[in-house]
């Protein structure tokens, strides 16, 4: 006789439990996880490595660690620890600097801008755009709890992290009930952020030359959600989700070290800088339709994301995953995601000096008219011998836009304001039940 | 079912332990006539008499026969529902008769899932083949009457098809469902093990009660469809609990179809089990 811990799913039994959702799922047994007095409480632990890097530009590399504990009443307990290093470079807003530079022996160019944290940026060549150079570090803390109540699960969340300059502390509750077999389950939930941004230096006038401070306090920024979502088992093979969700955002919604050149309005170069300048709301809200549908053997993901906010930003975001078993225990899953925005009515990627400046203007990449098309897959696997399932995932991500505004002037015409980047990203991550 | 079939509901009221009854009841009898082989006048039978033609079958049907693809895929062939061919030869009466070596060759040329075509919902089978569906029907209708008793009744219950069975819950007041593991030595007269069941599937592979003896040795009537001999050196008994019956029922026949590998098996799995 032998009692044995509920452990890690294997492959064989991840796909026979598959099978046993696909075959059952017009039954709607109890498809929940099987209790007995006798099982101790199980534990999983979930680690992964994400090394992120634009090409010139920002480098991140985040290691998380997750832990979560399954009780015999279906109860389940998870906490996780993220931290971010970022270093590198990001667009400072500013344009090109439109001319030829030659900095002091050994030092760098003459277009810099002040940093968030660290040192200044250069523009080494006249069509390249001003960086800001930055490093920082974050630590985010998450924690969750579930409990499934006959056909009522809710599941109340709580974030928090700290970075340099930015606070997040986050709660969230959601609570999903099972209706027609199962066969469909409606989602509702709310959340708030209360976030706080602490500029380094101070925060800086909007609309001014970075030099004016109005203060050395926290600026707050609060965020208040909800979501609603129904998926739908349509087939012993094909499932459906709908899930859509407003939040509104107020306050301290600016980016604090970006800026806006001013260019001249007959030759284009750069004569000056402001700082930028969001509204202090913003109303989001996106619909997001899914579908799994699995075959045999492998499962096919698709999705759409429709967002759009009373900023003017509208996007449309594609995403299609193929998960292939090549052999037990191992997979492939190759990825394609594109991705399309409007950009916010106040992008501009520079004001020409003379014009009345707007009420509002961000020359943020961000708001801009952004695109990016993904390519990448992963690979998931068991190393013969040892416990735990591993997976590498490894994309390819290009941004571009248009980047050749008519309202720019002089030589500002000649550059692409919205150069291609290219982005690379490998995930390493292990799981392991115990 | 051809076994003791019982529904227990945890409840004050008849009218509601009737009803729950009644669902499994005519759940049960639906799903035996439909799959059973030995039947004449169902969709196992039609597929089994086609010789050699494409049947086309229906979305329920449609669903079993790919839970079986699936199982003979990630089984590598041990799972076969083809391999019914092969109790032709073989008597399981507890006496020492072992057909001849031949005989159980010339079974082996009809069992293989591999030989069967199966797509777009159609069906086709080499003539002399047999599809049975025995080995998951019992654990499926289990977990289907469990399903359609959930959506009336609810109040706690477990329903039980001749030792498979799935509770739904923790019985009243938090107390869990008792549940004897059969003696294999002595099948129906004592219970060795109580597990105290709150929710999930449990489900029993062994060789207690039908088996044949050869040289000494006691053979049960599960048969490995790649040898066409009954399974060697399987435990008498393995219980597993997962979330369905259907999934604890796949995974105990698969540990014994592993003979002397089960208790490895299950551990690789990570499932639940006891092993006598």
């Amino acid at each position: 006789m032998q009692l044995n811990p509920p452990t890690r799913s294997s492959s064989l039994r991840s796909k026979l439990s598959t099978a046993v959702c696909i075959l059952l799922a017009s039954a709607a047994p109890a498809v929940t996880p099987a209790v007995a007095r006798a099982d101790p409480p199980a534990t999983q632990l979930d680690a992964s490595l994400l090394i992120y890097g634009e090409h010139t530009r920002a480098k991140v590399v985040e290691p998380t660690v997750r832990v979560s504990r399954l009780f015999a009443d279906g109860q389940t307990v998870s906490a996780q620890i993220g931290i971010d290093v970022i270093t590198g470079a990001t667009p400072s807003g500013g344009l090109p600097s439109g001319v030829s530079t030659t900095g002091p022996p050994g030092g760098d160019g003459v277009v810099s801008v002040t940093a968030a944290s660290g040192g200044g940026g250069t523009g080494p060549s006249p069509a390249d755009l001003p960086v800001t150079r930055f490093n920082d570090t974050r630590v985010a803390l998450d924690a969750d709890w579930q409990k499934p109540l006959g056909v009522l699960t809710p599941v109340v969340s709580g974030h928090f992290s700290r970075e340099r300059d930015y606070q997040s502390i986050g709660g969230s509750g959601k609570l999903s009930l099972e209706m027609l077999h199962k066969l469909t389950t409606v989602t509702g939930g709310a959340g708030f952020n209360d976030d706080n941004v602490f500029p380094s230096g101070g925060t800086r006038a909007p609309l001014s030359d970075s030099t004016i401070i109005v203060g050395h306090d926290w600026n707050p920024k609060h965020v208040r959600g909800g979501l609603v979502g129904v998926s739908q088992i349509l087939s012993r093979r094909w499932m459906i989700a709908v899930n859509g969700s407003r939040s509104l955002e107020t306050g301290y919604l600016t980016e604090p070290y970006k800026v806006v050149s001013q260019m001249d309005p007959g030759s284009g170069l750069v004569v000056g800088q402001i700082t930028e300048r969001r509204p202090a709301r913003r109303e989001r809200s996106d619909i997001l339709t899914s579908s799994v549908y699995h075959f045999l053997r492998d499962v096919l993901y698709l999705s759409h994301r429709y967002y759009w906010d009373d900023w003017g930003v509208r996007s449309n975001t594609f995403d299609l995953k193929y998960r292939h078993e090549l052999q037990d225990s191992v997979y492939v899953q190759p990825h394609l995601r594109y991705y399309a925005q409007s950009p916010a009515d106040f992008f501009r990627f520079g004001l020409v000096q003379g014009d009345p400046l707007p009420a509002f203007v961000s020359s943020d990449e961000r708001l801009g008219p952004l695109r990016t098309a993904t390519v990448g897959a992963m690979l998931g696997f068991t190393l013969p011998g040892t416990p735990g399932e591993w997976s590498v995932r490894a994309e390819y991500i290009r941004q571009f836009g248009k980047g050749h505004p008519d309202y720019v002037t002089g030589v500002q015409r000649d550059f692409n304001l919205f150069p291609p980047v290219n982005i690379g990203s490998l995930v390493v991550a292990y799981s392991l039940a115990f | 079912m051809a076994s003791p079939c019982e529904v227990l509901v945890d409840c004050d009221n008849r009218d509601v332990a009737e009803c729950a009854l009644r669902i499994a009841r005519d759940e049960a009898f639906r799903i035996e006539a439909k799959f059973s082989r030995y039947r004449r006048d169902n969709i196992v039978h039609a597929i089994n008499e086609a010789r050699g033609e494409p049947v086309p079958v229906d979305e329920e049907t449609a669903g079993l026969l790919d839970y079986a693809a699936t199982c003979h895929e990630i089984s590598g062939g041990l799972f076969d529902i083809t391999s019914g061919v092969l109790r032709r030869v073989w008597t399981f009466d507890g006496g020492d008769r072992v057909p001849p070596e031949g005989a159980v060759r010339e079974a082996l040329r009809h069992v293989g899932w591999h030989r069967v075509r199966w797509a777009d919902r159609v069906i086709g089978m080499p003539e002399g083949m047999e599809i049975d569906l025995g080995a998951i029907g019992k654990e499926y209708a289990v977990d289907r009457a469990a399903g359609l008793i959930a959506a009336e009744v609810h109040e706690p219950f477990l329903v039980n098809f001749g030792g498979d069975l799935v509770a739904s819950g923790s019985r009243r007041r938090q107390r869990p469902w008792g549940v004897g593991i059969d003696d294999p030595r002595r099948p129906g007269e004592a219970a060795l093990y109580r597990i105290e069941l709150h929710r999930g599937g449990l489900a029993t592979s062994g060789d207690a009660r039908r088996f044949v003896l050869h040289r000494g040795k006691r053979l049960g009537h599960i048969l490995d469809p790649r040898t066409g001999w009954p399974v060697q050196d399987a435990p008498r008994s393995i219980t597993v609990l997962t979330a369905t019956c259907l999934e604890s029922g796949t995974l105990s026949t698969l540990a014994y179809l592993k003979g002397a590998g089960a208790r490895e098996f299950l551990v690789e799995q990570g499932a639940q089990f006891w092993i006598l």
